[in-house]
Formats: structure tokens, C-alpha cells, sequence
């Protein structure tokens, strides 16, 4: 089973990317469980959501500790949330951001993959400057940097689940798929 | 058709696919998913149901207490507080011996606001006269929604379909739902025994005297027998049409236990993973999933525990001065069968908080270390405290 | 569990049902007393010199529907847009909801439907009676005689109206200033009334011989020429240069491209609104006005909304000072005024004064106007041969000369001089010609008599038509009869105004258009006393269910079902507005 653990923020789109994710794997044959972090919601306030795959059925029903990867929708809330809690040693830390991230020393026995989500989402048209919805670009990262489930099946998800701008949607899912960096692996040598 | 799906939205696609013909509700969380979308269905004419919008949740079970009157199907969902609410009309409603069916979501009761899981607001309602049924997984939700209108209007009382906060209601998985044929095969159109007709004209549920009160109590108690037989052929009806298979209570690995953990709701399923993992241990444990909760199915439980010699009930819930409500049932459904096992009560996961495969192992090697229960209920996981008055956070 | 099997299978489902009905038990026999659905009148309506039917034009307000609420109006009131602006509005002082918090706005609803009907262009639906032969001559296009013109129109007979001057409308045109009647609405209003099929002859002064004449033509003629000369003061040095009729100002303000420059100290002589208007002009023109009243100023005629705003504008009042003698003084006038004294109070808690002898003082002014009041300009009305068979109605006088009737009405005959007044008067002369040209003489007083509405003087067109308001009861609702548990405080809506600053400075309207929002809120204060705004409380709060409820073509009414009703007059209690009636049964 992996475990994977998003952070984001209120209104970005957080939830519904596990969940189109979540439909992707079970597009591609898996089980999958994936839920949001029980509680309140609050615009703009940090956000987790959830998800679980197996190539078998999913029995355990509890909240997610320890998170084979994580995926970050906002870089900002790497210096205020602690994204690696509980992450598995060798796990892929799956960043938006332009650059590298300058804390690399934290992430240390991480691999490290960037994407640019926010500048993606613009250019397609996704949200505003000052919201940018970065959700199916950062889904377009996610079968580059963990090889599943196929960028196919992802597509196919926004196509059934995406209510407005699914070409645009698709388009910097795609694109997003192309410009992964891999800054690091897991053994900390430069990826290239 | 396999899909993925929150809980929630597998008991709108049951009451979507058992055209429903009157839905009323009140938002109140973590059940406002199920109304949404049933209330979008509504509106866009996916379901040719009337949606009410009420005040209250009172107003709500008092308009489905009308409309079921006239002989139509009726649906509402809740939760906690709201649940709370409708107490009074709970009770009307199978003394009316209206079929309607309800979904709960177990949220705990305030204060303190608490919106997770904890079953001890349904549990408060056991004396209502509804029929409860608890639901594992998102299938169950949608599978358990279907029946309840099979059962509800063969026996004529209300049932209540229970799922857990978030752990259910909110979580995303594999669906199966179910082609509107199937639907229709397992559940024609409801055909009321009694209903409110201009043409002949009558009164329901006016004065009754002592000579007849009884009696009306006793036809209830009579429908909650029936209701054993009835759900048996509604399972098996179930299982014919949809290929998946249900009973009052799930008995897995109980063979040859020694220790029997009996679950309800989500639980269960993490203690099928805990159950897996202590087998291969070597450890005689078993489980037993207990779907159905009132009527009691105490023939079920005696069948299934009376070989093992202890018994460990996990109860997500607490009557106060007493302990965990299902250990108290299974108690005394066993009391009177001579060489019964030794009943554990274990409070845990009570306002959300997690039961993880670590603390059903907990209560596992609890059971194990202690020849006899020496209290009636213990209390898992609970922290110290050392400001009495101090606040939660 | 304990039950046989056998049982569980067998025993039935049992609820309590029934199918008996009590309906056998023909409750209503133990009734003494018996409720009933009966409209009353509502103060407003009474009040209303028109008798308009306030509470169902607010019913209709609050429903949104403004062109029915305007008909309604119209069919009382020519001018709804002109009375919305310079009545008096005694209807808000008679308003219930006075005694509750504060009066209804009526006056504000009544412009704001007259503006919204005309900034919509609507043309209003009017019931017009079968044609009939008999032609009305009118003499003057005042509000009098335009008023009797429309309703006689309305009537079925066919109206001349003449006028001596260039243009219609009278006082209306002529004395009321523009920042309290602009012109355009004016002449609207005149233009509504005309298009119904009436012909007015301006610049067509009529001599006693016209008058003669007129009477050879038409079968009946109405004289309203109304007062247009301002009354001497009977003082030395009244006609000096510099001493100028108030009236006149008026006119000849209406009449210039552009307002005369006036500066320094004018004394305005007088109490009236006349004064007030004349004061409030000068202010516009630039002078400081001083208002010089021989009584206090509780006691000037004028309305006192004019007088506060008037003083709020800069006017001065002067109480108690009566002008005795005018002179030249250094290209000024010098007047001189004596203190006055009140030596009682009249029944009307007015003062009676009394010069004080010993107080006499000289005031220098730049000019002096004179606004103590006004008369006829044609005597020739006056000189008409005393006639023996003379009808006095309430504000208008038929003079039958050998059967021929001759009526005088509006400013000539009402006590009171207002536009209102003169409308009412207008329309008192068209059902009293009505009624004589139907059923002779004798009809005129008891059909003015059934017109009354709750009593007063004022008289209902609707009424005498026998349309739905002749159903209602006189009786005028009192506060104490309201249900006023219905009802929660809001206060009324404020009237938005130009600010004072602004408005000295030009003729512009002063009081400016509220929103259709505002005016559903305000009309929404209304109890619509008296008549019913099918709130079905009966239908509600009847314990028997005998208030029986039908939806016919033109909407739903309720009835009583006495075979059950008990009369324990719940739905006559809980009526918040008295529109029904619980009476003794007869035995």
C-alpha cells in the first residue's frame, strides 16, 4: 500500500486533486481511499488531504500518519506547516514552486521534485495572480515524478470530474507532466 | 457501475436509485453532503422527488411524518444535535408505524463542539422504535440504504442506515452502484398498507385509551420480531439480484476463537487488518461485525459467541453510569445461556479520535492478560489531565 | 425473544384510526353571537377631503402593484402627483398608525405612484359611465374646475372648460412656487385630464354676458374662477410703490424668463401660505424676509411643515405685530407695526388678539408685501340677482335659477382654500349635477349623503358609482380596534430633501423621489385598517376549521360555515385590522 499525504491551502483545490487522483488509480486498477483532513475548513488556512493505494482492498479505516510521499501545492507553507511529519524515510517530496527550495537541509533523506504549478496554472488560464489554481497541474507532476498511474488515466479523470476549462485544465496537466525537476533524489545526490 | 465515491454521496446515489418521492432535511455537518446532493438531484430533475426545506430538523421528521401519511416514499439525514432534535417525532413516527427511512451520521454530541464520529447520538434513540443498521464501508452505506426501504415499508416501522463521520461519510472509494433495473427488481414501488385519502376520509393516531394502548405497543414489538425474518429474506433477495452478500451480523474467523472483538461501523474494517495480523501470530481471535443493532439480534450473537470464552465489545460510544452500549447488549443477550463467555467493554474513539490497528491491539492483549473482566467497561486511551477545568485546546 | 412465532407472523399491525366524523355534531347551534366579514373605514379615508381609499392604495403598494394602486387613486383624485406634493395631508394626521409610532407617509406613496406611473408613460384604465346629452360649461381650469370636468367627463357628459388666462391649471400654476410643484408634473397632470375628452378654452375670459350666453349652450354651468386678487390691507400708505401684492409676486415670478434680484429687508405681511410662499420666494430671489403676523405663529393658517421649513431657509417670523401705517422714508418704507396682545383663545385653541396701546414700533424695509388673504377679481358673479332656490352642499353652493342650476365651488365657495379642498369641491359638483340631471332636485342631498365616506365631509366617487367600496361599513376604524400584537415598531421613512443650503439658491423641488423599495417598506407600515389584505388569520386561528377558504376567478375569499361556527369570535379578535364584525345572533 502507499500512502500519500497533500498539503495546500483552503480553496485551492487540495481535496478534489486527491480525489481526481484517487480516480485515476482506480482508472488504472487499484483500490484506492483517499478523504480530507477531518475538521473545519477556512479559506486560505493549511489544508491536508489523503490518499491511499493498493493493488488490494483497503481495510484500514484510521487517519493517515505516516505518508510514503507528499505533495505541496503551496510553497509558502513549507516554513509553516511541518510537511515531512511522519514521512517515510526515501519518500519524494513533490513541491509547486519556481525554484528549488532554499531548506533543503530539512528534507534532507527526501528526494526532491519541482514543479511549477503556479506559472502552469496562469498560463492556461487557471484561477488569478493572485489565486492561481494549481490542482490538475500539479496532478500532471505526480505520474513523472512516481511513475503511476498512467498521465492517461489522469486526463481521463479531469475530463469526467472537471466542471470548467477542462482543455486548459488538461493542457497544463500535460505540460506540468514535461517540466518536473528533479532536484535531488532520496540518497541526496543530485538528480538530473 | 464501479466507481469512486464519498460515503455520503453513496447513500444520495441508494435514495436517487429507490426514487424516493419526498426528501426533507436541515444541514447540519458531517450528514450535509447526503442532502446537497440529493437537494442538486432534486433541482436538476435526476429524481422527481419533492425536497422540503425546513427550520429545523424537528420540522423536518414532522414533514416526512405528513407526507409519509399519504402513502409516499419519504427519506431524510442527520446528525448529533439534529438528531437530538427530532427525539420527540422519532417516537411518532413508529407509532405511526411510518416506513421512512433516515441516514445518521454518528456525530458526537456538544458540548464540546465536537462534528467527529461517536455513536452515542444514535445509540440515545435506541428506545425510539426505528430499526437501526451500523455500515462499514461506502458499499455497505449505499447497500444498507437500499434494504432499509425494503424493510421499512414490509414492517412498517422506520429505519434508521448509521454511518461514521468522515471515516465513512467523508472518504473517497471504489463504489459499486447499481443499474436503476436491478433497483427496481429489489424494490418495486411502495405499496402502503394505510394512507391519508380525501376520497375516504379517516383519522390516524388519535386518542387511545388503555384498552387499547397495549396493544399498539405489542404490534410494534411484533413488526421489531418480524423484522428478523424479513431482513433475512431481504439479504438473500439482495444477494440474488446485486451479488453481494449481507447478514445481521458478520462472524469472521469466529470458528475456533478463543477471543471474539465484536465492532461496529468503520472499526470493524481496521480490526479485519488487526484480526489478519494476529492470526498470523498465532493468536485465536475472531470478529464479529454487528450490523444490525435494534432490533438486537441476540439468536445471531448467541450462534456466533457462545464457543469463545471471552468477548471483547468496542464501543464508540458511552451511556454515562453505565459503560459502552453494545457491550451491554451483547451482556445481556448472553446472561441467561448457561456457561456464557466472560463479556469486555472497551470505550475508545469516543468525538473522533482515532482507532488505529495499535489500539485494537491494545484491547487485544487487555483481554488477553486478564482471566476476568473485573469492571463492566474500560476506558481506552484516555489521557491524563491535570487542569480539571481546563480547556480543550 | 418471547413472543410465540406464531403471534409474530399473525398479530396485525394496529394504530389507532378512525373513521367516524364529528361532522353530524352541527356545532353552530350553540352560537350566540355571529361573526362576519365586514369592511370598515379607515381614518385616512375619512380624513382625506377627497375620501380616497387609503388603505387599499397601500395594500396594493406593498404587493408591488403601482399602476392598480394609481387607478385606485385616480379614481378619487385627478392629481395624484400634484396632491402628493402640496396637500396637506390631513390623512396622516388621522393615520391610526400615529398612535402606534408614527403616521404612514401616505403622501410620499401617493407622489412616488404618480411618478412612477408617469416615468412609465402608463395610461390609466378608467371606468367611463354611457354617453350621455347634457353639456357642463366650467369656468376656470383651476383644480375646481379641471376636477369636476374629469369626473363629470368620466360620468358620460361632455365638458367646455374656459379659462381667462394663456394656460390651464389655475392657482397651480400661477401661485404655487416651483420648488413645491415643478411644472412638468403639472402639466402632465393637466394633460392626463384633458386627453379623456375634455376642452379647455384658454385666454377666454368670461364677461356676465359670456356667462349669459353660456347658459343658452350648456345645460348647466359651474362657476370656479377661484380668487385671484390679494386682499387690501385698509392701512395708510398700502398703495405706495414698494408695496406689492403677494399674489401678484407669485404670478409675476411664474411668468418672468428669469427671478428678479430682490436685496435688504422685505416685510411679508400675513399668515397663510401664501405668505409662506411668497417669504420663501424672496429667500430665492435674495432678500431677508421678515414674516410680520398679528397672531402667534401656532396660529398662522399656513401648514406647518411650510412654516418650519421656511424658517429653516433664513425666513423670519414676527409675532403679534399688525402693520397700522406704511411711509416713505429715504427711498425705504418705514412701517409701522403695533404690538398686539392675546386676550382669549377661540374654540379651535387659537388666539384672538387685541392691539397693545402702549407698543408701537417703526421698522425701515426695502418693500413690503401684502398676503393676508385673497378674493374673486370678477364681481360679476356676485351681482347675479339673489335666487330663492339655493342648495348648500358641503363645498359648493347650486343655485337653481327657474330650474336652471348654476353651481360655484373651489375657492369661491370652500371655507377651506386648498387644492384639496378645491378637487373635493369639483367632484361634490359632479355627483350633485349627476344626481340632478338623473333624478331631479330632490335626489341631490341623499345621494351626497350616501357618498359620505365614515361620515365626513368628504364624498367617495367609487361609493355614488356603487363600486366595492359602497359595501363597506361607515363606521371609521379606531386604534383601540386595531390588533396591534400584528405589528412592530418601524419608524417611518424619512422624506429625502435637498439640503437648505441648496435650496435657497434655486426653484428647484425640494422634496426628492423615494425608491419603489422604500415606498413598499413604508406602504408595508400600513394596517389597512378596516379593509382586508387576506392575511387569513380567520381562516387560521378558526378552532372549528369553519372559516372556509375558496379560490374563485378573481382571487380567494373566505366564508363562514355556520353550521359549525361557535361564535367564540377568535377570527374577529384576531383580525389585526378590523375588517370583520361579531353582532348578536337574531333570535
Amino acid at each position: 500500500m502507499l500512502q500519500f499525504r497533500f498539503h495546500g491551502r483552503g480553496g485551492q483545490g487540495t481535496v478534489v486533486a486527491t480525489i481526481l487522483l484517487a480516480k485515476a488509480f482506480f482508472k488504472a486498477g487499484y483500490y484506492v481511499q483517499s478523504f480530507p483532513l477531518f475538521g473545519v475548513e477556512r479559506r486560505g488556512a493549511p489544508v491536508e488531504a489523503y490518499l491511499r493505494v493498493d493493488r488490494k482492498k483497503i481495510l484500514i479505516r484510521t487517519n493517515l500518519y505516516d505518508p510514503d510521499h507528499i505533495i505541496i501545492l503551496d510553497p509558502t507553507l513549507v516554513s509553516s506547516v511541518d510537511v515531512t511529519r511522519g514521512l517515510k524515510k526515501g519518500g519524494w517530496i513533490l513541491l509547486n514552486s519556481s525554484d528549488h527550495p532554499t531548506n533543503g537541509g530539512t528534507f534532507s533523506g527526501y528526494g526532491i521534485a519541482i514543479v511549477d504549478a503556479t506559472r502552469i496554472a496562469l498560463k492556461h488560464g487557471l484561477g488569478t495572480r493572485t489565486h492561481p489554481i494549481v490542482n490538475t497541474a500539479i496532478l500532471g507532476a505526480f505520474p513523472r515524478v512516481f511513475d503511476i498511474p498512467p498521465l492517461e488515466t489522469i486526463i481521463e479523470a479531469i475530463y469526467e470530474e472537471v466542471p470548467v476549462k477542462v482543455e486548459k485544465n488538461v493542457e497544463a496537466a500535460k505540460e506540468a507532466y514535461e517540466s518536473v525537476k528533479f532536484y535531488k533524489t532520496p540518497m541526496g545526490k543530485e538528480a538530473g | 457501475m464501479k466507481t469512486v465515491m464519498e460515503g455520503s454521496h453513496a447513500v444520495a446515489e441508494a435514495v436517487k436509485l429507490a426514487r424516493v418521492q419526498v426528501i426533507s432535511a436541515y444541514p447540519i455537518t458531517p450528514q450535509t453532503h447526503i442532502v446537497e446532493r440529493l437537494s442538486e438531484y432534486c433541482a436538476d430533475g435526476t429524481l422527481d422527488a419533492k425536497f422540503l426545506r425546513v427550520e429545523s430538523e424537528h420540522s423536518a421528521m414532522a414533514a416526512l411524518i405528513g407526507a409519509s401519511s399519504t402513502g409516499v416514499r419519504t427519506f431524510t439525514a442527520t446528525s448529533s444535535q439534529g438528531l437530538a432534535l427530532m427525539h420527540e417525532l422519532l417516537h411518532w413516527a413508529s407509532g405511526a408505524r411510518l416506513p421512512i427511512v433516515m441516514a445518521e451520521v454518528n456525530r458526537a454530541m456538544a458540548p464540546g463542539w465536537n462534528i467527529w464520529t461517536d455513536q452515542t447520538d444514535s445509540l440515545s434513540q435506541r428506545d425510539t422504535g426505528w430499526i437501526q443498521m451500523y455500515c462499514e464501508d461506502g458499499q455497505e452505506a449505499l447497500d444498507r440504504t437500499l434494504q432499509a426501504f425494503r424493510l421499512a415499508e414490509t414492517v412498517n416501522l422506520p429505519v434508521m442506515v448509521i454511518l461514521d463521520a468522515f471515516f465513512l461519510s467523508h472518504t473517497y472509494e471504489p463504489v459499486d452502484v447499481p443499474e436503476q433495473e436491478q433497483v427496481d427488481e429489489f424494490l418495486p414501488p411502495y405499496n402502503p398498507r394505510f394512507y391519508l385519502d380525501p376520497d375516504n376520509p379517516c383519522a390516524f393516531n388519535q386518542l387511545a385509551p388503555p384498552d387499547v394502548y397495549m396493544e399498539m405497543r405489542f404490534s410494534i414489538q411484533v413488526a421489531m420480531e418480524k423484522a428478523f425474518d424479513v431482513l433475512g429474506a431481504v439479504h438473500r433477495d439482495f444477494g440474488r439480484i446485486f451479488g453481494r452478500h449481507y447478514d445481521m451480523v458478520e462472524a469472521v474467523e469466529c470458528d475456533d476463537a478463543e477471543i471474539v472483538l465484536v465492532t461496529s461501523g468503520t472499526v470493524t474494517s481496521t480490526c479485519r487488518e488487526v484480526i489478519k495480523k494476529l492470526r498470523s501470530r498465532g493468536k485465536r481471535v475472531g470478529l464479529l461485525k454487528l450490523s444490525l443493532f435494534r432490533p438486537f439480534p441476540v439468536g445471531e450473537i448467541r450462534r456466533n459467541l457462545l464457543k469463545a470464552r471471552k468477548i471483547a465489545v468496542i464501543d464508540r460510544n458511552c451511556s454515562f453510569g453505565a459503560g459502552g452500549i453494545f457491550a451491554q447488549e451483547v451482556r445481556s443477550a448472553l446472561f441467561n445461556v448457561p456457561n456464557h463467555p466472560w463479556v469486555y467493554g472497551y470505550v475508545a474513539g469516543l468525538g473522533g479520535r482515532d482507532v488505529t490497528p495499535e489500539v485494537i491491539e491494545e484491547i487485544f492483549r487487555h483481554v488477553e492478560t486478564l482471566e476476568c473482566p473485573e469492571d463492566d467497561s474500560f476506558w481506552i486511551g484516555v489521557r491524563e489531565v491535570e487542569n480539571g477545568i481546563g480547556s480543550s485546546r | 425473544m418471547k413472543i410465540p412465532r406464531e403471534l409474530v407472523h399473525t398479530f396485525p399491525l394496529f394504530i389507532p384510526r378512525s373513521y367516524k366524523t364529528s361532522e353530524g355534531n352541527k356545532t353552530g347551534s350553540w352560537r350566540f353571537l355571529r361573526p362576519g366579514y365586514l369592511e370598515k373605514t379607515a381614518p385616512c379615508s375619512s380624513a382625506c377631503p377627497l375620501g380616497q381609499d387609503v388603505p387599499t392604495i397601500q395594500m396594493l403598494t406593498v404587493q408591488g402593484a403601482f399602476k392598480e394602486a394609481w387607478e385606485v387613486i385616480l379614481r378619487e383624485n385627478p392629481f395624484p402627483g400634484i396632491c402628493g406634493r402640496v396637500c396637506f395631508h390631513p390623512c396622516e394626521t388621522a393615520c391610526n398608525r400615529g398612535e402606534f409610532d408614527e403616521p404612514v407617509a401616505i403622501h410620499m406613496i401617493e407622489r412616488f405612484l404618480a411618478d412612477t406611473a408617469r416615468r412609465y408613460g402608463l395610461t390609466p384604465h378608467l371606468e367611463k359611465g354611457p354617453s350621455r346629452e347634457e353639456r357642463i360649461a366650467i369656468i376656470g381650469s383651476g383644480p375646481g374646475g379641471l376636477a369636476a370636468s374629469y369626473f363629470l367627463t368620466l360620468l358620460g357628459y361632455s365638458c367646455d372648460v374656459f379659462e381667462s388666462q394663456e394656460k390651464p391649471g389655475g392657482m397651480l400654476r400661477w401661485a404655487i412656487p416651483f420648488y413645491r410643484l415643478p411644472l412638468d408634473v403639472l402639466e402632465e397632470e393637466i394633460s392626463r385630464v384633458e386627453s379623456i375628452g375634455i376642452k379647455i378654452y384658454c385666454d377666454k375670459n368670461i364677461t356676465e354676458k359670456d356667462f349669459q350666453s353660456l347658459k343658452t349652450r350648456y345645460n348647466a354651468v359651474f362657476v370656479a374662477c377661484g380668487h385671484q386678487k390679494g386682499r387690501n390691507l385698509g392701512i395708510v400708505g398700502e398703495n405706495l410703490p414698494g408695496v406689492v401684492d403677494g399674489l401678484d409676486f407669485l404670478i409675476g415670478l411664474k411668468r418672468s424668463e428669469r427671478e428678479p434680484r430682490i436685496k435688504g429687508n422685505v416685510a411679508v405681511i400675513g399668515g397663510g401660505n401664501t405668505a409662506i410662499d411668497v417669504a420663501r420666494s424672496l429667500i430665492r430671489c435674495g432678500a431677508e424676509p421678515v414674516i410680520v403676523y398679528r397672531r402667534r405663529k401656532e396660529d398662522m393658517r399656513a401648514f406647518q411643515s411650510e412654516v418650519e421649513m421656511a424658517e429653516e431657509e433664513g425666513v423670519k417670523i414676527w409675532e403679534l405685530k399688525s402693520p397700522v401705517k406704511v411711509e416713505k422714508k429715504n427711498g425705504k418704507l418705514m412701517v409701522t407695526l403695533q404690538k398686539m396682545e392675546v386676550s382669549e383663545l377661540d374654540s379651535d385653541g387659537k388666539a384672538i388678539v387685541v392691539p397693545d396701546p402702549s407698543e408701537k414700533e417703526e421698522v425701515l424695509f426695502e418693500m413690503v408685501f401684502k398676503a393676508i388673504g385673497t378674493e374673486p377679481s370678477e364681481a360679476w358673479y356676485a351681482t347675479a340677482p339673489p335666487a330663492r332656490d339655493v342648495h348648500d352642499l358641503f363645498s359648493s353652493r347650486i343655485v337653481f335659477e327657474d330650474d336652471y342650476p348654476v353651481l360655484y365651488g373651489g375657492d369661491l365657495f370652500s371655507s377651506a382654500k386648498t387644492v384639496t379642498n378645491a378637487i373635493a369641491s369639483g367632484k361634490e359638483v359632479a355627483i350633485a349635477l349627476d344626481a340632478y340631471f338623473k333624478d331631479g332636485k330632490a335626489a341631490i342631498m341623499p345621494e351626497i349623503e350616501r357618498c359620505r365616506v365614515g361620515g365626513s365631509s368628504a364624498l367617495s366617487m367609487e361609493i355614488y358609482i356603487n363600486g366595492e367600496r359602497s359595501k363597506r361599513s361607515p363606521h371609521v376604524v379606531s386604534f383601540r380596534e386595531i390588533n396591534s400584537d400584528y405589528f412592530t415598531l418601524v419608524p417611518r421613512i424619512p422624506q429625502p430633501r435637498l439640503l437648505k443650503e441648496e435650496r435657497v439658491l434655486t426653484f428647484a423641488e425640494i422634496d426628492l423621489k423615494i425608491s419603489a423599495s422604500m415606498a413598499m417598506k413604508e406602504a408595508g407600515r400600513c394596517f389597512n385598517c378596516g379593509i382586508c389584505n387576506q392575511c387569513d388569520n380567520c381562516y387560521l386561528f378558526c378552532p372549528e376549521i369553519a372559516v372556509v377558504r375558496r379560490t374563485v376567478e378573481d382571487g380567494v375569499f373566505r366564508q363562514i360555515n355556520y353550521d359549525y361556527c361557535k361564535g367564540c369570535g377568535l377570527c374577529v379578535v384576531e383580525c389585526p385590522r378590523n375588517a370583520m364584525v361579531l353582532e348578536e345572533e337574531s333570535a
